[in-house]
């Protein structure tokens, strides 16, 4: 915002450089000051603890290179859709950003010949000694490193309410398959009054996370990567669906009017057992009084997923015609390093991509999941959020799952999924 | 009291009101919740503190300790709604005002000249307006972001008006743009509504001006303008109610920042991936409606008589 | 003599003012022709109208015949119909590699919607406009309430009609609950969804209807009612016969807005379910922004708002022209 109580030598440069400026094309939003120094980054994280995350971030990289200017515009709006609408109006206009936060993975395919290669630069030995395979990969656009991971959530999760549990007589830690999470709803459902599994319908998210978790056990990492290629086998998809099937049954029975949070709550409550979220819903239970990591919930990795972080991840690309190359460079080896990292992560509740990171200042929680994930034999990437398979597929995927909410029948959306690939 | 005319069979009720009149009022009052009870269950939700909200009786008052479940009383999401949105507020009065009028203003002149002047071919053109009603807003987001973006330079023509005149600032030019839009927009239904308008005014008023000598400016000015005012209190109601509430317009041409208009900033409002707080989202939204809301009650009446005239 | 300035003014002015200010003759020049003169009201909102509206749809037409997929910019040289052939064929286009359906679902429930929402809106607002024109007391208390949902945003309706069609605490299932009818799934019902969603519409901007209808009612002179009482005939049959074809301007008046409104569904529908609404509720425009915003096939969305607008449009020119014909338009 224009400083009105400035000094007037700054009115007299001011005026000065409005007639420099009216002589350029129109830039896009930004600040008037458009130096090849400048850093533009727009994202999304508006509010909560994305917001608190970023600003860590750029807190660090200011104290780090404090002759870098920043120019960072939050995009207000759910999700990242209109995000990406306004970066795609700027690369329409020959006028990127720096940088945006987008997912890597096949989502890069959006904008595809707009990112450039920055390998050597920013992805030298120190960055590609220490990202494991998995998240490497997502790194790059058709083999070229175009962008840079900034923190890992993990997908396959099954967090759960202990009290609820115990009164039910369940043992978490004694779960092995999809089939065994089915008998543990039952069990709760029978010996408790709380809601076996907490899931929420009004959006197809929820429920085609689920079922590519539950795939990740019925197909193996090998199925799961058949599937995403292309070439899944129907009857592992279909034994994820009816997977799913069996678990509706022991839904909230207003799920297709509630959202995350009121889903989420109810397990805080007590009023459900399970819930299946990415790791972003152990945030709301450490902001949770009285409701403790450990004591009261407790996570297990989705039952026979087991050596896999299926995983989400969020991400900074160099994008080509960059207003402020080398800035962006330094900015973008700077989110690769482990200090970054950990002092974004802290604040998001992810994970760091690296696996030499100091996570003593994360929480427990984010420590198990950190030891967890380097140890994990196979990093997959998400369907649903974007990573393992290009936009046209994901919305004709989205559209099976819309299908499959109204009707929950397994045969049809099992053709449907397949189908999405053609 | 008595209620007014009573026509065929009466059945007398204990109290000595007839049968019919006591049904019709219970109608009446049974629409009018049915018509409430949403804009009911915002207003207590919002009335709610986000720690206690559980969303299960929602309709309710949060009377926590006296009725479980229903979360503690707390002012608290309105006053972070006023302010996180005060700067939206400010832009879209800053919007909506100007937009208002020239939609008014300029609907009543082209419906004037397409109506009262009566010239050959005014139907086609008309026509054109009237179908040009119907055009659905997501269809042209496209278009309209790259006409303000990379085809009028209107950022930097706008930069020397901010610089100069007090208060304005540079990114009002997005308003600017947005303004103008939303006016183009109006325009249709408004000409349609002055059109209807005009068509029952006496034809043999405007002939004798004409004799007169009077102009055609003379003749609107004049004559026109002053009848037509219960129409504008139409249009106004209408055209604020549909520019304030706009989204979609508003994602394209401000997209973010400093300029965006309060219904861009309720999209985000108290949703963050850990959670949504929905006592503050709505308190937001009634925040935000409020100048909608109060319009209607307090013009409502010149509105449905507006549309009466 | 005459001075060839006289003539020229002459020339440009014409003759003297008409009274009848009909169309023009031989001989009247174009300055004084009623067109040009009241240009200065017309013109300019026209020229506004045909630069953002119409150049806004003509482009849309344009890119709607390229191949266009958000990367580049869109190649006019190349201008073919094959979006719309795949819009209502379905098929694999030349700029995709997966196969695109058509859009008959889209269009089905698009047009139910419309007039499943028009109708309901209309009567509804006729019923209460009959109720409320019997001089009740605290008419204009009555009126603005039930006006009001009409001046709230979609992103606020959303919401709420989560609440009200909530099965475990929501109003809707709480009143069939009490006249014993179980709780119903509504929000991702297959059956009920369409219905829900007009539902919620009808809520919204039944008010509207009700107000251009009570305008009718009052307009017809009580001469009418008087004497079809007089006649004998009962009350139905009143309404029925009599008053209710007087009521065809007001009709066609608040079904041209209402049609509006019913376009806005998609901002409901966004809230509500984001850009996966579900196939018994995708309307033509959720499917557009679907295939323009996720997908990137920016020609084809375009294809599919073309469609739209053509649709909107065949709806309403029926009865617009019967207005037209009436001399009533």
């Amino acid at each position: 915002m224009t400083d009105r109580k400035g000094v007037s030598r700054r009115r007299v440069l001011q005026g000065a450089g409005v007639a420099a400026v009216a002589g350029l094309a129109g830039c896009g939003g930004g600040s008037g000051d458009s130096g090849a120094n400048s850093i533009e980054l727009l994202h999304a994280w508006s509010d909560g603890d994305g917001n608190a995350a970023i600003e860590a971030l750029i807190g660090g990289f200011q104290e780090a290179h404090p002759d870098v200017e920043f120019a960072e515009e939050p995009v207000n709006g759910a999700a990242r859709s209109n995000l990406d609408q306004v970066v795609q109006n700027r690369l329409q206009s020959s006028n990127p950003p720096s940088t945006f936060q987008t997912w890597p993975g096949q989502t890069l395919n959006k904008f595809g010949d707009a990112y450039d290669d920055i390998e050597g630069d920013v992805w030298n030995d120190d960055l590609k000694n220490n990202y494991l395979e998995g998240p490497q990969a997502q790194a790059q656009l058709d083999g070229t490193y175009v962008t840079v991971p900034l923190n890992i959530h993990r997908i396959n999760n099954l967090f759960y309410n202990r009290n609820v549990l115990d009164s039910a007589g369940v043992d978490p830690s004694s779960m092995s398959s999809p089939g065994d999470v089915v008998s543990a709803c039952e069990q709760v459902a029978q010996n408790t009054d709380a809601v076996p599994f907490a899931q929420q319908t009004s959006g197809t998210w929820s429920t085609t996370q689920l079922w590519e978790t539950i795939l990740l056990s019925t197909g193996g990492i090998d199925g799961y990567e058949a599937f995403i290629n292309g070439n899944g086998n129907r009857s592992d998809v279909k034994a994820a669906l009816d997977s799913v099937v069996a678990l509706s049954e022991h839904y909230p029975s207003d799920a297709s009017s509630i959202g995350l949070t009121e889903a989420n709550t109810m397990v805080m409550d007590g009023e459900a057992a399970f819930i299946h979220q990415g790791d972003w819903a152990a945030g709301a239970y450490s902001n949770a009084d009285g409701f403790n990591y450990g004591e009261q919930w407790g996570q297990v990795t989705y039952p026979g997923t087991s050596g896999s972080y299926l995983l989400n991840m969020d991400s900074f690309p160099f994008l080509a015609n960059n207003p402020s190359p080398e800035a962006t460079k330094t900015f973008l080896s700077y989110c690769g390093t482990a200090e970054a990292q950990v002092l974004f992560n802290a604040e998001k509740g992810s994970i760091p991509p690296r696996s030499d990171a100091d996570v003593s200042q994360l929480n427990q929680f984010q420590q198990d999941q950190y030891e967890d994930f380097n140890n994990a034999d196979s990093q997959p990437p998400s369907v649903e959020h974007g990573l393992a398979v290009s936009p046209g597929i994901k919305t004709n995927i989205s559209s099976a799952f819309s299908g499959f909410l109204e009707n929950y029948d397994a045969d049809a959306t099992a053709d449907a999924l397949l189908n999405a690939f053609n | 009291m008595s209620f007014g005319t009573s026509t065929d069979e009466e059945t007398e009720t204990g109290t000595g009101y007839p049968l019919r009149r006591v049904v019709l009022y219970i109608t009446l009052v049974a629409m009018g919740a049915f018509y409430l009870i949403p804009i009911e269950t915002g207003v207590m939700t919002s009335l709610t503190s986000p720690g206690s909200y559980t969303g299960q009786f929602p309709y309710l008052p949060p009377l926590e300790p006296l009725l479980s479940g229903t979360g503690e009383f707390s002012l608290q999401p309105w006053q972070t709604a006023v302010d996180l949105l005060g700067q939206g507020l400010v832009n879209s009065v800053i919007l909506v005002v100007p937009a208002t009028i020239l939609s008014g203003l300029l609907g009543s002149m082209a419906a004037y000249g397409l109506t009262t002047v009566s010239w050959r071919g005014q139907i086609a053109i008309y026509i054109t307006f009237v179908a040009g009603i119907f055009i659905p807003y997501q269809a042209v987001l496209v278009p309209l972001t790259q006409f303000w973006y990379n085809v009028v330079p209107l950022r930097t023509a706008f930069q020397p008006v901010a610089y100069w005149v007090p208060f304005i600032q540079n990114y009002h030019w997005k308003l600017v743009a947005l303004i103008v839009t939303h006016t183009a927009y109006g325009l249709p239904i408004c000409t349609l509504l002055f059109r209807a308008h005009y068509k029952k005014l006496s034809d043999e008023m405007i002939e004798a001006a004409r004799l007169d000598g009077a102009s055609i400016y003379r003749i609107y000015r004049r004559i026109i303008l002053p009848l037509s005012v219960p129409m504008f209190a139409v249009v106004f109601i209408y055209q604020f109610t549909q520019i304030w509430n706009d989204l979609l317009f508003a994602l394209t041409i401000v997209q973010f920042g400093d300029a965006s208009v309060v219904t861009q900033e309720l999209v985000g409002l108290g949703v963050s991936q850990s959670g949504t707080n929905f006592p503050l989202r709505m308190a937001g939204a009634l925040v935000a409606a409020l100048p909608t809301l109060l319009v209607y009650v307090l013009f409502g009446e010149k509105f449905a008589k507006g549309v009466a005239a | 003599m005459h001075n060839p300035l006289t003539i020229l003014r002459r020339r440009l002015r014409g003759r003297d003012a008409r009274t009848d200010g009909g169309a023009t003759e031989d001989g009247e020049s174009f300055l004084s022709r009623e067109s040009v003169r009241s240009a200065p009201f017309w013109l300019p909102p026209a020229l506004l109208i045909g630069v953002f509206v119409y150049g806004a749809i003509g482009w849309n037409v344009l890119l709607s015949l390229t191949d266009f997929t958000g990367l580049g910019t869109p190649d006019y040289g190349s201008l073919d119909f094959e979006n719309y052939v795949v819009a209502f064929q379905g098929g694999t286009p030349s700029w995709s590699e997966l196969t695109v359906d058509p859009i008959w679902n889209s269009l089905q429930n698009t047009v139910v919607l419309v007039v499943g929402f028009a109708a309901v809106c209309l009567v509804l607002g006729l019923l209460l406009a009959i109720l409320v024109d019997q001089e009740i007391r605290f008419e204009n208390t009555f009126r603005t309430i039930y006006l009001l949902p009409m001046s709230l945003s979609f992103v606020v309706t959303a919401k709420f009609w989560l609440y009200m069609y909530n099965p475990q605490t929501g109003l809707i299932n709480i009143a069939l609950g009490a006249f014993g009818f179980g709780p119903v799934e509504i929000v991702q019902n297959p059956d009920l969804k369409l219905a829900a969603i007009a539902f919620a519409l009808v809520w919204q901007f039944s008010g509207y209807a009700m107000v251009v209808y009570l305008a009718g009612l009052r307009a017809i002179p009580d001469s009418h009612f008087e004497a079809a009482r007089v006649d004998g005939a009962s009350t139905v049959k009143m309404y029925w016969r009599v008053i209710i074809p007087q009521l065809r301007t007001a009709t066609v008046s608040a079904l041209v807005v209402l049609t509006v409104f019913a376009l806005k569904a998609f901002d409901f529908l966004f809230s509500m379910y984001g850009y996966q609404p579900g196939p018994s509720a995708d309307i033509l425009a959720t499917r557009m922004v679907r295939e323009a915003y996720s997908n990137g096939n920016w020609a084809y969305g375009s294809a599919i708002a073309v469609v739209l607008f053509l649709m909107a449009l065949a709806i309403v020119s029926p009865y617009i022209y019967s207005q037209y014909k009436r001399g009533a338009l």
